[in-house]
Protein backbone atom coordinates (compact mmCIF):
# COMPACT_ATOMS: atom_id res chain seq x y z
CA UNK A 1 0.00 0.00 0.00
CA UNK A 2 2.80 2.65 0.73
CA UNK A 3 5.09 1.33 -2.29
CA UNK A 4 1.77 2.29 -4.10
CA UNK A 5 1.12 5.77 -2.29
CA UNK A 6 4.21 6.63 -2.79
CA UNK A 7 4.88 6.17 -6.72
CA UNK A 8 1.33 7.66 -6.79
CA UNK A 9 2.69 10.67 -5.44
CA UNK A 10 5.68 10.90 -7.17
CA UNK A 11 3.95 10.64 -10.33
CA UNK A 12 1.58 13.22 -9.44
CA UNK A 13 4.53 15.51 -8.49
CA UNK A 14 6.72 15.09 -11.31
CA UNK A 15 3.73 15.88 -13.55
CA UNK A 16 2.67 18.49 -12.22
CA UNK A 17 6.20 20.17 -11.60
CA UNK A 18 6.52 20.12 -15.48
CA UNK A 19 3.24 21.66 -15.90
CA UNK A 20 3.54 24.72 -13.94
CA UNK A 21 7.65 24.66 -15.15
CA UNK A 22 8.93 24.21 -11.40
CA UNK A 23 11.15 20.42 -12.07
CA UNK A 24 14.60 22.21 -10.84
CA UNK A 25 12.95 22.46 -7.28
CA UNK A 26 12.48 18.70 -7.24
CA UNK A 27 15.51 17.40 -6.57
CA UNK A 28 15.82 20.01 -3.85
CA UNK A 29 12.82 19.13 -2.26
CA UNK A 30 14.25 15.31 -2.00
CA UNK A 31 17.02 16.48 0.00
CA UNK A 32 15.37 18.65 2.21
CA UNK A 33 12.32 16.48 2.86
CA UNK A 34 14.46 13.36 4.01
CA UNK A 35 16.32 15.26 6.28
CA UNK A 36 13.16 16.80 7.37
CA UNK A 37 11.82 13.30 8.17
CA UNK A 38 14.64 12.17 10.76
CA UNK A 39 14.08 15.50 12.09
CA UNK A 40 10.63 15.65 12.47
CA UNK A 41 10.60 11.57 13.81
CA UNK A 42 13.51 12.98 16.22
CA UNK A 43 11.22 15.75 17.56
CA UNK A 44 8.30 13.60 18.14
CA UNK A 45 10.13 11.00 19.77
CA UNK A 46 10.31 12.75 23.40
CA UNK A 47 7.15 13.34 23.37
CA UNK A 48 6.19 9.54 22.04
CA UNK A 49 8.60 8.32 24.90
CA UNK A 50 6.94 10.14 27.61
CA UNK A 51 3.39 9.53 26.82
CA UNK A 52 4.07 5.67 26.40
CA UNK A 53 5.33 5.22 29.84
CA UNK A 54 2.33 6.96 31.03
CA UNK A 55 0.15 4.92 29.60
CA UNK A 56 1.77 2.06 30.44
CA UNK A 57 1.25 2.77 33.72
CA UNK A 58 -1.92 3.22 33.51
CA UNK A 59 -2.40 -0.14 32.23
CA UNK A 60 -0.21 -2.03 34.95
CA UNK A 61 -2.30 -0.19 37.15
CA UNK A 62 -5.71 -2.07 35.63
CA UNK A 63 -6.91 0.59 33.79
CA UNK A 64 -7.57 -1.66 31.04
CA UNK A 65 -10.24 -3.61 33.31
CA UNK A 66 -11.70 -0.86 35.00
CA UNK A 67 -12.46 0.78 31.70
CA UNK A 68 -14.01 -2.85 30.05
CA UNK A 69 -16.08 -2.91 34.02
CA UNK A 70 -17.15 0.92 32.77
CA UNK A 71 -18.00 0.29 29.20
CA UNK A 72 -19.67 -3.44 29.17
CA UNK A 73 -23.64 -2.07 30.04
CA UNK A 74 -23.10 0.25 27.26
CA UNK A 75 -21.38 -2.25 24.70
CA UNK A 76 -24.65 -4.26 25.56
CA UNK A 77 -26.83 -2.26 24.14
CA UNK A 78 -25.08 -2.17 20.96
CA UNK A 79 -24.01 -5.94 20.78
CA UNK A 80 -27.15 -7.47 21.66
CA UNK A 81 -26.81 -10.61 19.37
CA UNK A 82 -23.05 -10.92 21.38
CA UNK A 83 -24.18 -10.30 24.85
CA UNK A 84 -27.30 -12.46 24.93
CA UNK A 85 -25.48 -15.39 23.66
CA UNK A 86 -21.87 -14.65 25.24
CA UNK A 87 -20.38 -15.76 22.23
CA UNK A 88 -17.36 -12.82 21.87
CA UNK A 89 -18.44 -10.79 24.56
CA UNK A 90 -15.24 -10.38 26.74
CA UNK A 91 -13.01 -9.92 23.37
CA UNK A 92 -15.67 -7.36 21.95
CA UNK A 93 -15.02 -5.37 25.26
CA UNK A 94 -11.23 -5.77 25.45
CA UNK A 95 -11.12 -4.61 21.77
CA UNK A 96 -12.89 -1.23 22.73
CA UNK A 97 -11.53 -0.27 25.83
CA UNK A 98 -8.12 -0.94 24.27
CA UNK A 99 -8.93 0.89 21.23
CA UNK A 100 -9.35 3.57 23.49
CA UNK A 101 -6.84 3.49 25.39
CA UNK A 102 -4.64 3.89 22.42
CA UNK A 103 -3.16 0.26 22.66
CA UNK A 104 -3.94 -0.86 18.84
CA UNK A 105 -0.89 -3.64 19.46
CA UNK A 106 -3.23 -5.06 21.93
CA UNK A 107 -7.18 -4.44 20.56
CA UNK A 108 -6.16 -5.65 16.88
CA UNK A 109 -5.36 -9.65 18.28
CA UNK A 110 -8.57 -8.81 20.46
CA UNK A 111 -10.20 -7.78 17.41
CA UNK A 112 -9.56 -11.07 15.09
CA UNK A 113 -10.22 -12.98 18.34
CA UNK A 114 -13.85 -11.50 18.29
CA UNK A 115 -14.51 -11.60 14.53
CA UNK A 116 -13.27 -15.19 14.40
CA UNK A 117 -15.79 -16.18 17.36
CA UNK A 118 -18.36 -13.80 15.53
CA UNK A 119 -18.30 -15.79 12.59
CA UNK A 120 -18.82 -18.85 13.77
CA UNK A 121 -21.96 -18.26 15.21
CA UNK A 122 -23.06 -16.18 11.75
CA UNK A 123 -26.04 -17.86 9.89
CA UNK A 124 -25.25 -16.26 6.80
CA UNK A 125 -21.46 -16.82 6.48
CA UNK A 126 -20.57 -14.73 3.63
CA UNK A 127 -22.03 -11.23 4.35
CA UNK A 128 -20.96 -9.97 7.88
CA UNK A 129 -23.38 -10.20 10.59
CA UNK A 130 -24.85 -7.15 12.36
CA UNK A 131 -22.58 -7.56 15.60
CA UNK A 132 -19.88 -8.08 13.23
CA UNK A 133 -20.17 -5.10 11.44
CA UNK A 134 -20.51 -2.79 14.39
CA UNK A 135 -17.53 -3.41 16.18
CA UNK A 136 -15.35 -2.90 12.47
CA UNK A 137 -17.39 0.20 12.42
CA UNK A 138 -16.29 0.87 15.81
CA UNK A 139 -12.55 -0.20 15.18
CA UNK A 140 -12.29 2.91 12.41
CA UNK A 141 -14.04 5.51 14.38
CA UNK A 142 -12.22 4.75 17.40
CA UNK A 143 -12.74 7.10 20.09
CA UNK A 144 -9.05 7.77 21.32
CA UNK A 145 -9.08 9.06 25.16
CA UNK A 146 -5.12 10.67 24.09
CA UNK A 147 -4.01 10.83 20.20
CA UNK A 148 -0.51 11.39 21.07
CA UNK A 149 0.72 11.13 17.59
CA UNK A 150 -1.31 14.32 16.78
CA UNK A 151 -0.38 16.22 19.68
CA UNK A 152 3.46 15.15 19.22
CA UNK A 153 3.70 16.70 15.60
CA UNK A 154 1.57 19.46 16.60
CA UNK A 155 3.96 20.25 19.20
CA UNK A 156 7.16 19.59 16.08
CA UNK A 157 5.57 21.87 14.25
CA UNK A 158 5.57 24.57 16.91
CA UNK A 159 1.91 25.26 18.31
CA UNK A 160 1.48 27.52 21.01
CA UNK A 161 -0.62 24.72 22.43
CA UNK A 162 -0.53 21.87 21.30
CA UNK A 163 -3.02 19.56 23.90
CA UNK A 164 -5.58 22.28 22.69
CA UNK A 165 -7.18 19.86 20.46
CA UNK A 166 -7.90 17.36 22.67
CA UNK A 167 -11.46 18.64 23.82
CA UNK A 168 -12.61 18.98 20.32
CA UNK A 169 -11.02 15.36 19.03
CA UNK A 170 -13.44 13.95 22.05
CA UNK A 171 -16.29 15.43 20.92
CA UNK A 172 -15.67 14.91 17.27
CA UNK A 173 -15.10 11.63 17.57
CA UNK A 174 -17.90 10.88 20.30
CA UNK A 175 -20.59 12.10 17.40
CA UNK A 176 -19.30 10.42 14.79
CA UNK A 177 -18.98 7.23 16.68
CA UNK A 178 -22.88 7.71 17.75
CA UNK A 179 -23.82 8.43 14.37
CA UNK A 180 -22.35 5.40 13.03
CA UNK A 181 -23.62 3.11 15.48
CA UNK A 182 -26.98 4.68 14.48
CA UNK A 183 -26.16 4.03 10.87
CA UNK A 184 -25.73 0.18 11.76
CA UNK A 185 -28.12 -0.28 13.95
CA UNK A 186 -30.48 1.46 11.06
CA UNK A 187 -29.52 -0.97 8.55
CA UNK A 188 -29.70 -4.22 10.88
CA UNK A 189 -30.61 -7.34 8.53
CA UNK A 190 -33.83 -7.79 10.64
CA UNK A 191 -35.03 -4.57 9.78
CA UNK A 192 -34.12 -5.34 5.88
CA UNK A 193 -35.76 -8.61 5.89
CA UNK A 194 -39.12 -6.61 6.58
CA UNK A 195 -38.73 -4.29 3.80
CA UNK B 1 -13.83 27.45 28.95
CA UNK B 2 -12.79 24.20 26.61
CA UNK B 3 -9.50 26.30 26.63
CA UNK B 4 -9.24 25.79 30.31
CA UNK B 5 -9.88 21.87 30.48
CA UNK B 6 -7.93 21.52 27.48
CA UNK B 7 -5.27 22.93 29.34
CA UNK B 8 -5.70 20.71 32.73
CA UNK B 9 -6.42 17.64 31.33
CA UNK B 10 -2.45 17.14 30.99
CA UNK B 11 -1.29 17.58 34.59
CA UNK B 12 -4.23 16.05 35.41
CA UNK B 13 -3.14 12.88 33.62
CA UNK B 14 0.52 13.50 35.16
CA UNK B 15 -0.48 14.27 38.64
CA UNK B 16 -2.42 10.94 38.46
CA UNK B 17 0.22 8.97 36.76
CA UNK B 18 2.40 10.35 39.50
CA UNK B 19 0.72 9.38 42.21
CA UNK B 20 0.16 5.84 41.06
CA UNK B 21 4.38 5.69 40.80
CA UNK B 22 4.63 7.20 44.31
CA UNK B 23 2.88 4.38 45.71
CA UNK B 24 3.90 2.08 44.05
CA UNK B 25 7.56 1.48 42.80
CA UNK B 26 6.88 -0.94 40.36
CA UNK B 27 4.73 1.45 38.74
CA UNK B 28 8.39 3.16 37.26
CA UNK B 29 9.08 0.30 35.81
CA UNK B 30 6.12 -0.32 34.36
CA UNK B 31 6.53 3.60 32.98
CA UNK B 32 10.36 2.79 32.06
CA UNK B 33 8.76 -0.55 29.66
CA UNK B 34 6.02 1.60 28.20
CA UNK B 35 8.73 4.91 27.14
CA UNK B 36 11.35 2.30 25.69
CA UNK B 37 8.18 0.82 23.81
CA UNK B 38 7.52 4.16 22.59
CA UNK B 39 10.87 5.28 21.76
CA UNK B 40 11.14 2.00 19.52
CA UNK B 41 7.82 2.38 17.58
CA UNK B 42 8.70 6.19 17.27
CA UNK B 43 12.20 4.79 15.53
CA UNK B 44 10.37 2.25 13.32
CA UNK B 45 8.58 5.31 12.15
CA UNK B 46 11.62 6.78 10.68
CA UNK B 47 12.23 4.97 6.94
CA UNK B 48 7.99 5.17 6.31
CA UNK B 49 8.39 8.94 7.41
CA UNK B 50 11.87 9.86 5.11
CA UNK B 51 10.50 8.16 2.25
CA UNK B 52 7.18 9.98 2.91
CA UNK B 53 8.40 13.26 3.48
CA UNK B 54 10.28 13.53 0.79
CA UNK B 55 7.97 12.48 -1.43
CA UNK B 56 5.66 14.76 0.01
CA UNK B 57 8.11 17.46 0.00
CA UNK B 58 8.18 16.87 -4.05
CA UNK B 59 4.73 16.91 -4.35
CA UNK B 60 4.42 20.86 -2.57
CA UNK B 61 7.77 22.11 -3.44
CA UNK B 62 6.89 20.71 -7.25
CA UNK B 63 3.54 22.91 -7.06
CA UNK B 64 1.33 19.61 -7.44
CA UNK B 65 -0.55 20.65 -3.84
CA UNK B 66 -0.98 23.80 -5.08
CA UNK B 67 -2.67 22.57 -8.07
CA UNK B 68 -4.72 20.28 -6.52
CA UNK B 69 -5.41 23.08 -3.39
CA UNK B 70 -6.50 25.47 -6.34
CA UNK B 71 -8.66 22.46 -8.16
CA UNK B 72 -10.18 21.67 -5.07
CA UNK B 73 -11.54 25.42 -3.49
CA UNK B 74 -14.26 26.27 -5.29
CA UNK B 75 -16.13 22.84 -3.70
CA UNK B 76 -14.27 22.87 -0.58
CA UNK B 77 -15.83 26.67 -0.17
CA UNK B 78 -19.25 26.06 -0.84
CA UNK B 79 -18.77 22.76 1.86
CA UNK B 80 -16.77 25.62 4.09
CA UNK B 81 -14.00 23.27 3.86
CA UNK B 82 -9.91 24.33 3.94
CA UNK B 83 -9.01 23.25 0.61
CA UNK B 84 -5.63 22.37 2.00
CA UNK B 85 -6.87 19.31 3.73
CA UNK B 86 -7.61 17.24 0.82
CA UNK B 87 -4.23 15.26 0.40
CA UNK B 88 -4.90 14.10 3.95
CA UNK B 89 -8.70 13.37 3.61
CA UNK B 90 -7.77 11.14 0.71
CA UNK B 91 -4.55 9.38 2.70
CA UNK B 92 -6.15 9.15 6.08
CA UNK B 93 -8.50 5.82 4.92
CA UNK B 94 -5.95 4.75 3.37
CA UNK B 95 -3.07 4.33 5.23
CA UNK B 96 -1.75 5.89 8.87
CA UNK B 97 1.87 6.17 8.39
CA UNK B 98 0.48 8.23 5.02
CA UNK B 99 -1.64 10.11 6.73
CA UNK B 100 0.97 10.69 9.02
CA UNK B 101 3.06 12.32 6.65
CA UNK B 102 0.78 14.01 5.00
CA UNK B 103 -0.41 15.41 8.30
CA UNK B 104 3.45 16.37 8.99
CA UNK B 105 3.39 18.43 6.04
CA UNK B 106 -0.24 20.18 6.22
CA UNK B 107 1.07 21.42 9.69
CA UNK B 108 4.84 22.74 7.95
CA UNK B 109 3.54 24.41 5.15
CA UNK B 110 -0.03 26.03 7.02
CA UNK B 111 1.58 26.61 10.20
CA UNK B 112 0.51 24.22 13.34
CA UNK B 113 -2.16 26.53 14.43
CA UNK B 114 -3.54 27.48 11.74
CA UNK B 115 -7.80 26.67 10.05
CA UNK B 116 -6.41 24.33 7.77
CA UNK B 117 -3.96 22.38 10.55
CA UNK B 118 -6.62 22.80 13.23
CA UNK B 119 -9.23 21.06 11.30
CA UNK B 120 -6.68 18.39 10.00
CA UNK B 121 -5.64 17.55 13.93
CA UNK B 122 -9.64 17.42 14.37
CA UNK B 123 -9.86 14.64 11.96
CA UNK B 124 -6.50 12.68 12.24
CA UNK B 125 -7.66 12.29 16.16
CA UNK B 126 -10.72 10.87 15.72
CA UNK B 127 -10.59 8.79 12.36
CA UNK B 128 -9.02 5.45 11.85
CA UNK B 129 -7.46 4.21 8.64
CA UNK B 130 -10.81 1.97 7.67
CA UNK B 131 -9.27 0.31 4.70
CA UNK B 132 -6.62 -1.65 6.82
CA UNK B 133 -8.94 -1.89 9.94
CA UNK B 134 -11.43 -3.42 7.86
CA UNK B 135 -9.54 -5.35 5.89
CA UNK B 136 -7.52 -6.75 9.15
CA UNK B 137 -10.23 -6.89 10.91
CA UNK B 138 -11.97 -9.74 8.45
CA UNK B 139 -9.52 -11.45 7.72
CA UNK B 140 -9.85 -14.54 9.25
CA UNK B 141 -13.70 -14.69 8.66
CA UNK B 142 -15.48 -16.73 6.15
CA UNK B 143 -17.44 -13.01 5.01
CA UNK B 144 -17.21 -12.12 1.26
CA UNK B 145 -18.68 -9.03 1.05
CA UNK B 146 -17.45 -6.05 3.29
CA UNK B 147 -19.58 -3.26 1.41
CA UNK B 148 -22.17 -2.35 4.17
CA UNK B 149 -19.23 -1.89 6.33
CA UNK B 150 -17.50 0.01 4.30
CA UNK B 151 -20.30 1.98 3.61
CA UNK B 152 -20.78 3.29 6.79
CA UNK B 153 -17.03 4.08 8.12
CA UNK B 154 -16.99 5.76 4.51
CA UNK B 155 -20.10 7.81 5.98
CA UNK B 156 -18.50 8.03 9.12
CA UNK B 157 -15.20 9.12 8.21
CA UNK B 158 -16.74 12.18 5.87
CA UNK B 159 -19.06 13.18 8.81
CA UNK B 160 -16.09 13.29 10.71
CA UNK B 161 -14.57 15.71 7.96
CA UNK B 162 -16.88 18.17 8.13
CA UNK B 163 -17.10 17.84 11.74
CA UNK B 164 -13.51 18.22 12.30
CA UNK B 165 -13.90 21.94 10.13
CA UNK B 166 -16.89 22.67 12.05
CA UNK B 167 -15.25 22.45 15.48
CA UNK B 168 -12.22 24.22 14.76
CA UNK B 169 -14.16 27.36 13.48
CA UNK B 170 -15.93 26.93 17.13
CA UNK B 171 -13.22 26.52 19.16
CA UNK B 172 -10.48 28.49 17.33
CA UNK B 173 -12.28 31.28 15.14
CA UNK B 174 -14.81 31.89 17.54
CA UNK B 175 -17.25 31.17 14.55
CA UNK B 176 -20.72 30.48 15.12
CA UNK B 177 -21.45 28.09 13.00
Amino acid sequence: MLGKCFFLICVISVAASVFTGNVSALSDAVLEGAARGVELVLTMAGMMCLWGGIMEVFRTAGALEKLSRLLSPILKRIFPKAFSTGVGKEEIIATVSANMLGISSAATPFALKAMEKLDEVNDIPHTASDDMVTLAVLGCSSISLFPTTVIALRHAAGSAAPYSVVVPIWICSLICTASVLLLCSLTRRKNRGQL
Amino acid sequence: MIGLISSLVIPAVLLSAGMLMFRRGEYFNAFVKGAMDGLKCTAELVPTMVILISALYMFTKGGAAELLTRLFTPLCESLRLPAEIVPLAVTRPVSGSAATATFASLLEVCGADSYPAITAAIMMGSSDTLVYVIAVYFSKTRVKSTVRVFAIAAIGSLLCLFLSSVLARVFFLGDCI
